[in-house]
């Protein structure tokens, strides 16, 4: 991820957020004006009747002829064996269409059907309903401007009840003309003569618009012209645009976020890389300032913090440095003026330097809890465990190892040598001799320190490793650090230490170290 | 730099204490050195200028200049060889002490004895092969890698093999003096302070330790036996 550009780098977190949203609803708008703006306009789903009626007609001269059907862009021709089963409800002014088609087609009245799947609006159902009113009952002329010719044949009842209004517009535009009667109930029984056939001519003026139609006639072999209108390729064609164009918007809307969530992220993830690297080390990099506010906030904090912790350690080893020279130099000028002295007196002050030496040595390393002086590399711990013992048995001290000869771990050479002195000494000094082995078992280092002395009791064990825990004050010297030392190894090291007894007597103190 | 006078080399004491300067100054003198002492790494500069020295004996927390950037500055120069002795004696003091150059480090307090006998083992190097100079060197050979100042063997895999101190004294003789045979005698002389009782059989034991941890399957014996006389290194490590 390359570095964020500068131009939004420095901004607060909540104003990164507020920049990605007010683009990606840039971006949505854009694009759905662009589909508005852009697209052609949506084919009308709906055909003028006459031009329904137009087509089918040539279908139907077509079909009756046994001509090859014709292809057309309002819909599929074909022909069935039963008139097609309506769908959707029947409106009101279906009958006089049908009447309308089948004097076209010059077909009886029951052999033509239309059907909707969908109801046309009541709008449409008013419009031409007046106009058919007119039309087939003969209103006042002034009323119907495309009046047709000739006088109409007294309402049939039929018709009228057929017509019957849905919508109270449309009943106050009959009542009106007083074609119909509020009072006369549209269930009302149907009259029984036989309806004169009505004249129907195609309305003047006004066009009625048919959706989602099916229009079918009986042909003289008794099978049905069905006419089924048809989503046209336009149709589909506007919609695959338009749902790219919608879905285009949001992989855009997407990626931005994508993008911006991963420059929020990244300044996050190098902050806390960075805080990982500081705690371990305050004497490591500081904490890049860069990035949101709030992330350059919280890392000047960290950095302050780290300006502390370094102070802090540098104090530290300053002052134990001080300790060191001020105890150390008295302890130096004791070993040289004892030169001057008889052997015996020399001896005993040489005996008790070194053993004030030996605290003032455990105490420093006890508080010098420096984890960059001693980095932690590849080692073998099987030959750091042996020249341990190696250095030990050369001083003439009762120590054995056995065990392997090379076990490769990671870890800090300086604290292990430490922790296994340390232990050594002990069996040494409080158990007689020291036994040291070094396994591997289940992907762990195991260093066993053995002696053969009384033995630690069991309800002591667990604060032997505690600092200044000492569980034979009275034999000479140490200051009850050595096993502190020890536990904090193990515990830099991710390790565990335990004491127990060893088979044959004696304490074993066993430490597992990962490898 | 003043050539060692065989008979009577002369120790530059610097140390701040000046019962610590007094009482290394009669140790020294009466080991048979000629033994001068500075106060400060300033002083320490005068005395070097007026009469030179064989050894420096350097203190490190002294006012002033400390003993490390001193150490480091005379390093750079063609100087006497350096033993430090510090009130810090931790390993990794060690460490830094001999990686600035100094030839040997003591913490106090230490026997005096032991550190007369420090000096002459440094004077005696240095007479020895003038070209080995410095504690802090680093030789390779066959794969290894060899840090005096830190004491530390890296084998070929770059895993850090602990060597105890004997077996780091015994191989920093073989890689000082490679392709020549060494005497148990001089191994001993070599390899173990004056205050320990080695017989030539600990030189053999150690020998045998160092080869268990330089032994790599398929490499040659890097240490050979010359019957009837003692070890010869078989390769010539190079240095840096």
């Amino acid at each position: 991820m390359k570095p964020p550009r500068p131009f939004a780098q420095g901004l607060p977190i909540a104003a990164h957020v507020a920049l990605l949203i007010a683009a990606a609803l840039l971006v949505t708008y854009v694009v759905n004006v662009g589909v508005i703006m852009g697209l052609p306009p949506r084919p009308p789903g709906v055909a003028p009747h006459r031009v329904v009626f137009d087509t089918f007609e040539r279908g139907f001269a077509a079909a009756k002829a046994g001509k090859p059907l014709p292809r057309s862009d309002l819909g599929d021709f074909r022909i069935e064996d039963s008139p097609p089963r309506a769908a959707g409800p029947r409106p009101p002014f279906t009958r006089d269409f049908e009447a309308l088609l089948a004097a076209r087609l010059g077909a009886p009245r029951d052999g033509v059907a239309i059907s909707f799947e969908r109801p046309p609006a009541d709008v449409v159902i008013y419009r031409e309903v007046r106009q058919l009113s007119v039309r087939t009952h003969g209103g006042p002329p002034g009323l119907a401007p495309g009046a047709p010719h000739g006088s109409p044949p007294p309402p049939p009842p039929d018709t009228l009840r057929s017509l019957a209004p849905q919508s109270p517009e449309v009943r106050a535009v009959l009542e009106a003309l007083g074609t119909t009667g509020a009072s006369a109930p549209p269930a009302a029984p149907a009259p029984p003569e036989p309806p004169p056939p009505p004249r129907f001519e195609a309305p003047a003026k006004g066009v009625v618009f048919f959706a989602r139609f099916v229009v079918s006639a009986q042909l003289p072999d008794g099978r049905w012209l069905v006419l089924r209108q048809r989503r046209t390729a336009d149709d589909l064609a506007w919609l695959v645009t338009a749902v790219v164009a919608v879905g285009g918007a949001f992989a855009i809307a997407l990626a931005l976020g994508l993008v911006f969530a991963a420059r929020l992220a990244a300044p996050i993830r190098r902050f806390a890389d960075a805080a990982q690297r500081v705690g371990v080390d305050p004497r490591g990099e500081p904490v890049p300032e860069k990035g949101p506010k709030e992330l350059r906030v919280a890392a000047r904090a960290v950095n302050a913090m780290q300006d502390r912790l370094r102070s802090l350690v540098a104090d530290r080893t300053e002052m134990l440095a001080a300790v060191a020279h001020d105890l150390r130099t008295p302890l130096m000028r004791m070993r040289l003026t004892a030169e001057a002295a008889e052997p015996a007196v020399r001896d005993a002050l040489a005996r008790d330097a070194e053993e004030i030496d030996a605290l003032v040595a455990s105490f420093i390393a006890f508080a010098r809890d420096d984890p960059a002086r001693d980095a932690r590399v590849r080692l073998d711990v099987a030959a750091l465990v042996q020249s341990v013992v190696d250095d030990h048995a050369a001083a003439g001290e009762p120590v054995r190892y056995e065990g392997e000869d090379r076990v490769v771990m990671t870890g800090q050479p300086l604290g292990l040598k430490r922790m296994v002195a340390n232990l050594v000494d002990n069996a040494v000094r409080y158990g007689g001799e020291a036994q040291v082995r070094v396994g591997v078992a289940g992907g762990s280092v195991e260093i066993e320190v053995k002696d053969s002395g009384p033995g630690i009791p069991a309800e002591r064990r667990g604060d032997v490793f505690e600092p200044f825990v000492r569980l034979a004050p009275d034999k000479a010297s140490g200051a009850g650090l050595g096993l502190a030392v020890v536990r904090s190894v193990v515990r830099a090291h991710g390790g565990a230490v335990a004491i127990d007894d060893a088979p044959g007597g004696g304490a074993r103190v066993r430490i597992t170290l990962p490898l | 730099m003043t050539s060692p006078s065989p008979d009577r080399p002369r120790v530059l004491i610097v140390d701040d204490d000046p019962a610590i300067r007094q009482g290394l100054q009669q140790v020294f003198v009466r080991s048979g050195f000629e033994a001068e002492t500075a106060s400060d790494a300033a002083d320490m500069d005068r005395k070097l200028e007026q009469s030179g020295a064989d050894l420096i004996v350097l203190d490190l927390m002294m006012p002033g200049e400390d003993g490390l950037s001193a150490c480091r500055r005379l390093a750079a120069q063609g100087r006497p060889p350096i033993i430090v002795l510090s009130a810090l004696g931790d390993d990794a003091d060690r460490i830094v002490g001999l990686e600035v150059g100094a030839d040997d480090y003591l913490s106090k307090p230490c026997n005096p004895r032991e550190l007369v006998a420090r000096a002459r083992a440094v004077l005696r190097r240095v007479k020895d092969d003038d070209s080995v100079r410095g504690r802090g060197d680093v030789y390779r050979f066959a794969g290894f890698k060899l840090d005096c100042a830190r004491r530390e063997l890296l084998d070929p895999d770059g895993v850090l093999v602990a060597l105890s101190g004997g077996e780091f004294r015994l191989l920093r003789a073989f890689v000082e003096r490679p392709e020549r045979v060494l005497t148990r005698d001089q191994l001993l002389d070599f390899a173990f302070s004056s205050d320990t009782d080695a017989f030539d059989r600990a030189v053999d034991v150690q020998v045998s330790r160092l080869r268990r941890k330089l032994d790599r399957p398929g490499a040659g014996e890097l240490i050979r036996t010359v019957r009837g006389e003692g070890y010869v290194f078989a390769v010539r490590p190079k240095r840096g």
